[in-house]
C-alpha cells in the first residue's frame, strides 16, 4: 500500500535522534505552557519559533518541534483543571467537573494518570482515523451544510441540561446567557454593532478566553477566600498515579466512545475540540445515568472529555489538510505554521506533498507516545505543585492568567472584563447555576447564528430548510430523545427524593 | 463548589437572579429592534438575539416562580477579603500600563500573598521572587510584550 | 484550544508569528515590524501579510522579522477600528487590505473613511472568478446566467463577502450584464461563508450552486478538478497556468472585477515613517522573488505607492460606491 510506504518513510524521518530530541523539548514545554491558565498553544508556539529558526532547523524538524508543542499544550490544559479547578484552555473545561472532585478526594494522581492515558488514546485513535479515512471523511464532512451545522449545535444545547448536577432550568438559563453574550460585538454579516453601547472595546466581541478565565479562575479565588483557613493549610494528597486495574478496564470503553465522538466533531469544520469534549462528556453521562457518579469524581467523567478533546484535535486536521479550512482555533495556528513554511494545504496536498503529510502524521504519533511517557513522571512534579502553600499558588495562578489575558490585546479593558466575569462566575456558582454552559454558549453561539442565517439565505427565508435533510432530521431526533430522556429522568429523581 | 455545600433553602437569591435575568432578556429583546437589517438579508442581526432572549426570559420567570437551591452567602469577614481581592486586581489592571509591569507586579504579588494568608515575612521575599520570576518568564521565555516602566526604552 | 476558528469572534488573537520570528524585542528601528491580516489564516489577506512578511525578511529589508497578527471580524472592520483607536501612530505596522476593504468603506461599514488611515501601496491584483461544481449542470457562463435571468431564485450563489460585498457585487454585475432586472437582482440568493475555500467546499457538498470569489484563494480546487471555472473577470486572459480559463469578456459580457492587494497604516503615522514603509514595499515589489510569488498565487503584479496610491484608493472607493448605487446595493 502506498500510504504505508509514505508512513514508513515519515517514521524513518521522525525517528532520527535529533527529531526525537526536538519532540521531547516541544512536548515538555508545551505541557508546561498549556498547564498555565490563560496561556495556550499560541504562546507555546511563539516560544519555540525563535529556537526553530535561530538554529536553522529544516522544515521537517521545525514542524516536528511545533506540532509537539501544540499537542503538549492540549495535554497540559487538563492539569490545572484537575489540580486547581481552573481549566488551562476551553476544551479542558469539562475535565474540571469530575477531575477536581477526584483531586479533592485524594485521587488527583489517578485523575492525572487516567487523563494522560485517555488523551493518548483519543489522539492515537484520531491519528489512525486520519491515516486511514481522510479522503472518505472529507466526502462526509462536506455533506454538512448550514442547516446540518445548526442541527448539530441544537444537539449540543439539548444535552446541556444534563451536564452539570444542577437543575435543568438553571443549565438552560446559563446557556441562553452565554448565547446572548456571544452576540455582543460587530455582526459580521451586516456590520451592525450589537449591544456595544458605543464601547469600542466591545466591537470585536467578548473573548471566550477572557470569559473562561474570569468565570473559572477569578471566581475560584473568590470562593477560596471564604473557605475555612485551617482546612486550606492541610495539603491535598495526590494518591497513586496508576489507576487500579478494574478502573482502567471500566474506562476503556468510555475512552473508546469519547474518542469516536470527539473525532467526528473534529472532522466537521467549525465544530472542534470544545464541542468534542462536551459531547463526549454529556453522552457518557447519559449512558450511565444513575449508575455513574458524574460531577462528584467519576473517573469516566475525566476519561470521556479528555479522549474526546484530543480526538477532536486530531480529527480537525482532516479538513485543515485536505480542504485548507481550519476547523478550530488550534488548527488555525497549525495552518498558519504550514503556510509560513510554504506548504499550502488544500485538495492537492495529499498528492503533491505526500512526504510532508505523512511526516506530519508520523510526528503526531511520536509526539503522542512522548507525551504519555513524559506525563507519568510529571504527575509527581504536579504533586509537588499541590504541596505548595496556597498563599503562593493562588497569587501565581492569578497573575499568570492576568498576563495571559493582557497579552491578547495589550488592553486593560480585557482585565476589567475578566474581573466582571469573575464576579458573575462567583454569583452563578453561589446560585448553583453552572458556568460551563455560559462558556459553551459564548463559544458556539457565533457559528450557530451564522449557520442559521446562511441556511435562511439559501432558501430566501424559508425555515423548512432546517429540517429538510436526512442528516439534520436524524440529529434532531437524537437530540429530542436525549432531551426527553433527561427530563423524565430528572422528574423521576425528584419524585424519589420527595 | 467543592466544599461540603452549605445549602440554604431560602431561595431569595434565585428570585433576585430570575428578576435580573428577566429584565436582561427584556432589554435584549427590546434593543434588538434597533439593529438595522441590511441589504438582501432574510434574517437580520436582531433575529438570533430575540430567539435567545425569549427562552431566557421564560426560564427566568420560571426561576422566580420555582426557585431552587442556593449556597450560603459569605460572612462579613470573607466578603471584605473578596472585595479586597477585586479591588487589588482592579487597581493592578489600572496601574499596569502607567507604572510598568515590574513595579506594579511586585506590589501586587506581595499584597496578594498577604490576602491569601501569608505573613509579611513570607509575603515580602516570596512576593518579590515570584514577581521577578514572572517577569523573566513572560519577557524572556514567552516573548509576551509587557508594559515598560515609564522612561524605559521602547 | 477550541472551536472558533470560523467564528467571527476573535478566534484567538492568534498572534502567529511568521516564519522566523525572534521574540519581539522592543525598541528596534524597523521600517515594518508587524502586519495585521484582518482575517483568519488561509484567506487572501492572510496570504498577503504572510508572503510579504516572509519576502521582507528574505530580502533583508527588515532586521529580524515581520510578525503576522490575525485579527478577523467584520470583513476587516475589527482590525480597522483597532488600528484607528489604539495604534494610529504606530510607525512600523502595516495592515493588509484590498478592493474588498474599499467596498466596505464605500458602503459605510467601517468605523471611519479613507481619511482615517494612510494608504501605503498596492503590490498586485487578484481577479474574480465564477465557479460551479465539477458535476454542475451549468457547463458555460451563458447557461448559468440564462438560468438566473429566467428565475433568479433558482440559483444560490455564494462567496466570502456578505450581501453587497465585493464578491457579491461582481456576481451581480454579471447578472445585470445578462439582462437581469433590478427586481430580479434583489431576489437572487446570496450566502456568505468565512472565505473562498469554505464557500467552494460547501458548493462541493451541494449546498450552494455557484461561487463568486477570487482566483488566488481557491486556485487549488481548479487545479484538482473539483470545480469548474465558468469565467474569470479580467480584461485579458490570465498568464500560465490559468491561461485556459475563459474570460467573461470573451463570452460577451463586458464585466471585469479585480481585487487589488495592498496595505494601509495608521492615520497619525509620521511622514518620515510613511515614506520609509512605501520605499520598503517598492523595493520588495521590484524584486524577482515577488514576481515569482505573485505568479504562483494567481496575482498580477501591479504597483501603485504613496500619493498616487492614496488617490487611487479614493478613486476605487468612489467607483465601488457608484456601482453599489447602480445595482441597488446602496440606496
Amino acid at each position: 500500500m502506498e500510504i504505508l510506504d509514505f508512513l514508513a518513510h515519515g517514521f524513518a524521518v521522525a525517528l532520527q535522534p535529533q527529531h526525537l530530541l526536538l519532540a521531547l523539548i516541544g512536548c515538555t514545554v508545551g505541557t508546561l505552557v498549556g498547564a498555565l491558565p490563560g496561556l495556550g498553544p499560541v504562546n507555546g508556539v511563539a516560544l519555540m519559533i525563535p529556537l526553530a529558526f535561530n538554529f536553522g532547523l529544516a522544515p521537517t524538524a521545525a514542524l516536528i518541534l511545533l506540532v509537539s508543542v501544540y499537542y503538549g499544550c492540549m495535554y497540559g490544559g487538563r492539569i490545572s483543571s484537575i489540580v486547581l479547578n481552573i481549566p488551562g484552555d476551553e476544551p479542558a473545561m469539562m475535565t474540571t467537573l469530575d477531575g477536581y472532585p477526584m483531586a479533592r478526594a485524594g485521587r488527583g494522581g489517578e485523575a492525572l494518570g487516567l487523563s494522560a492515558v485517555a488523551s493518548f488514546a483519543g489522539a492515537t485513535i484520531a491519528t489512525i482515523g486520519l491515516t486511514l479515512f481522510a479522503p472518505l471523511l472529507v466526502k462526509v464532512a462536506i455533506r454538512f451544510g448550514p442547516a446540518e451545522y445548526f442541527a448539530l449545535f441544537m444537539l449540543a444545547f439539548a444535552t446541556i441540561g444534563g451536564v452539570t448536577s444542577g437543575s435543568f432550568t438553571k443549565s438552560f438559563i446559563a446557556a441562553c446567557l452565554g448565547l446572548l453574550l456571544g452576540t455582543v460585538g460587530i455582526d459580521p454579516v451586516s456590520s451592525v454593532a450589537r449591544y456595544t453601547f458605543g464601547w469600542y472595546e466591545l466591537y470585536d466581541g467578548i473573548d471566550y478566553l477572557v470569559a473562561l478565565i474570569g468565570l473559572f479562575a477569578v471566581s475560584e479565588c473568590l470562593l477560596f477566600l471564604e473557605r475555612d483557613q485551617r482546612q486550606i493549610t492541610a495539603p491535598m494528597r495526590l494518591g497513586s498515579a496508576v489507576p487500579g486495574m478494574w478502573r482502567s478496564r471500566n474506562c476503556a470503553s468510555t475512552i473508546g466512545r469519547g474518542s469516536v465522538i470527539g473525532f467526528i466533531a473534529g472532522v466537521l469544520p467549525g465544530a472542534g475540540a470544545s464541542l468534542g469534549s462536551f459531547l463526549s462528556y454529556s453522552l457518557e453521562k447519559r449512558r450511565w445515568g444513575d449508575e455513574g457518579d458524574f460531577g462528584r469524581g467519576d473517573p469516566r467523567g475525566v476519561a470521556a472529555p479528555e479522549a474526546g478533546n484530543n480526538a477532536a484535535a486530531g480529527g480537525a486536521l482532516i479538513p485543515m489538510l485536505s480542504l485548507g479550512i481550519p476547523g478550530s482555533g488550534t488548527t488555525a495556528i497549525l495552518l498558519a505554521l504550514l503556510l509560513s513554511m510554504n506548504i499550502t494545504p488544500g485538495p492537492l496536498l495529499f498528492e503533491q506533498q505526500p512526504d510532508m503529510v505523512w511526516g506530519l502524521v508520523a510526528a503526531l504519533f511520536i509526539g503522542n507516545v512522548m507525551l504519555l511517557v513524559l506525563n507519568i513522571p510529571l504527575v509527581g512534579l504536579f504533586a509537588k505543585v499541590l504541596q505548595a502553600p496556597s498563599w503562593f499558588l493562588m497569587p501565581m495562578v492569578v497573575l499568570v492568567a492576568f498576563v495571559g489575558i493582557y497579552s491578547l490585546n495589550n488592553s486593560p479593558f480585557d482585565l476589567y472584563m475578566m474581573l466582571a466575569f469573575g464576579v458573575l462566575g462567583y454569583v452563578l456558582r453561589k446560585l448553583e447555576i453552572p458556568t460551563v454552559p455560559v462558556v459553551l454558549g459564548l463559544l458556539l453561539g457565533g457559528q450557530m447564528e451564522f449557520n442559521l442565517r446562511r441556511a435562511m439565505s439559501i432558501t430566501g427565508g424559508d425555515w423548512s430548510i432546517l429540517w429538510s435533510s436526512g442528516i439534520s432530521i436524524s440529529i434532531y431526533v437524537f437530540a429530542a430523545t436525549l432531551l426527553c430522556a433527561g427530563l423524565i429522568y430528572a422528574l423521576l429523581v425528584k419524585r424519589r427524593l420527595a | 463548589m467543592s466544599d461540603a455545600p452549605q445549602v440554604s433553602h431560602a431561595a431569595l437569591g434565585d428570585r433576585i437572579a430570575g428578576a435580573v435575568l428577566a429584565i436582561l432578556a427584556l432589554g435584549a429583546w427590546w434593543h434588538s429592534h434597533t439593529f438595522v437589517t441590511g441589504f438582501m438579508q432574510p434574517v437580520g442581526p436582531g433575529v438570533f438575539p430575540r430567539l435567545v432572549s425569549l427562552p431566557l426570559g421564560v426560564l427566568s420567570l420560571y426561576l422566580i416562580a420555582r426557585p431552587g437551591i442556593n449556597q450560603r452567602w459569605p460572612q462579613k469577614v470573607a466578603l471584605c477579603r473578596q472585595l479586597g481581592l477585586l479591588l487589588l486586581l482592579g487597581c493592578y489592571a489600572v496601574v499596569l500600563e502607567p507604572l510598568g509591569f515590574v513595579p506594579s507586579t511586585l506590589v501586587a504579588t506581595v499584597l496578594l500573598m498577604r490576602l491569601f494568608g501569608a505573613q509579611w515575612r513570607q509575603a515580602l521575599p516570596y512576593g518579590v521572587l515570584l514577581g521577578l520570576a514572572l517577569f523573566a518568564l513572560f519577557e524572556f521565555a514567552l516573548g509576551i510584550p509587557l508594559p515598560d516602566m515609564p522612561g524605559g526604552s521602547g | 484550544m477550541p472551536i472558533t476558528s470560523m467564528t467571527p469572534r476573535r478566534l484567538m488573537a492568534s498572534t502567529l508569528l511568521g516564519l522566523g520570528l525572534t521574540a519581539g524585542l522592543p525598541g528596534q528601528a524597523l521600517a515594518i515590524a508587524e502586519c495585521i491580516a484582518p482575517a483568519d489564516p488561509g484567506g487572501g489577506w492572510d496570504f498577503t501579510c504572510r508572503s510579504v512578511g516572509k519576502l521582507l525578511r528574505e530580502l533583508d529589508l527588515v532586521d529580524g522579522n515581520v510578525q503576522v497578527t490575525n485579527m478577523p471580524g467584520g470583513v476587516g472592520a475589527v482590525a480597522f477600528s483597532n488600528v484607528a483607536g489604539k495604534r494610529a501612530d504606530d510607525g512600523d505596522l502595516i495592515v493588509a487590505t484590498s478592493t474588498v476593504g474599499m467596498t466596505q468603506i464605500a458602503q459605510g461599514r467601517y468605523p471611519g473613511d479613507a481619511d482615517t488611515m494612510r494608504w501605503l501601496a498596492m503590490l498586485g491584483t487578484d481577479v474574480g472568478v465564477i465557479l460551479v461544481d465539477a458535476d454542475s449542470p451549468y457547463e458555460t457562463l451563458d447557461q448559468l446566467l440564462e438560468a438566473i435571468v429566467a428565475d433568479p431564485t433558482s440559483v444560490v450563489m455564494s462567496g466570502s463577502s456578505g450581501a453587497g460585498g465585493w464578491d457579491h457585487i461582481r456576481a451581480l454585475m454579471l447578472a445585470k450584464a445578462a439582462g437581469l432586472s433590478s427586481d430580479g437582482i434583489s431576489s437572487l440568493r446570496w450566502v456568505q461563508f468565512d472565505g473562498g475555500g469554505p464557500a467552494v467546499t460547501q458548493m462541493m457538498g451541494g449546498h450552494v450552486d455557484a461561487v463568486s470569489t477570487d482566483l488566488g484563494e481557491i486556485a487549488g480546487f481548479i487545479e484538482s478538478g473539483d470545480v469548474r471555472a465558468l469565467a474569470v473577470l479580467s480584461q485579458e486572459p490570465l498568464p500560465e497556468p490559468f491561461d485556459e480559463l475563459p474570460t467573461a469578456v470573451s463570452q460577451g459580457y463586458e464585466v471585469t472585477g479585480y481585487n487589488w492587494r495592498g496595505f494601509y497604516t495608521g492615520g497619525e503615522v509620521s511622514d518620515e515613517d510613511y515614506a520609509a514603509m512605501v520605499d520598503t514595499l517598492e523595493t520588495l515589489y521590484d524584486s524577482d522573488e515577488w514576481e515569482e510569488v505573485a505568479a504562483q498565487n494567481g496575482l498580477v503584479p501591479l504597483w501603485r505607492g504613496g500619493e498616487s496610491f492614496n488617490d487611487f484608493v479614493r478613486e476605487s472607493i468612489d467607483d465601488v460606491e457608484a456601482i453599489s448605487r447602480e445595482i441597488g446595493v446602496m440606496q
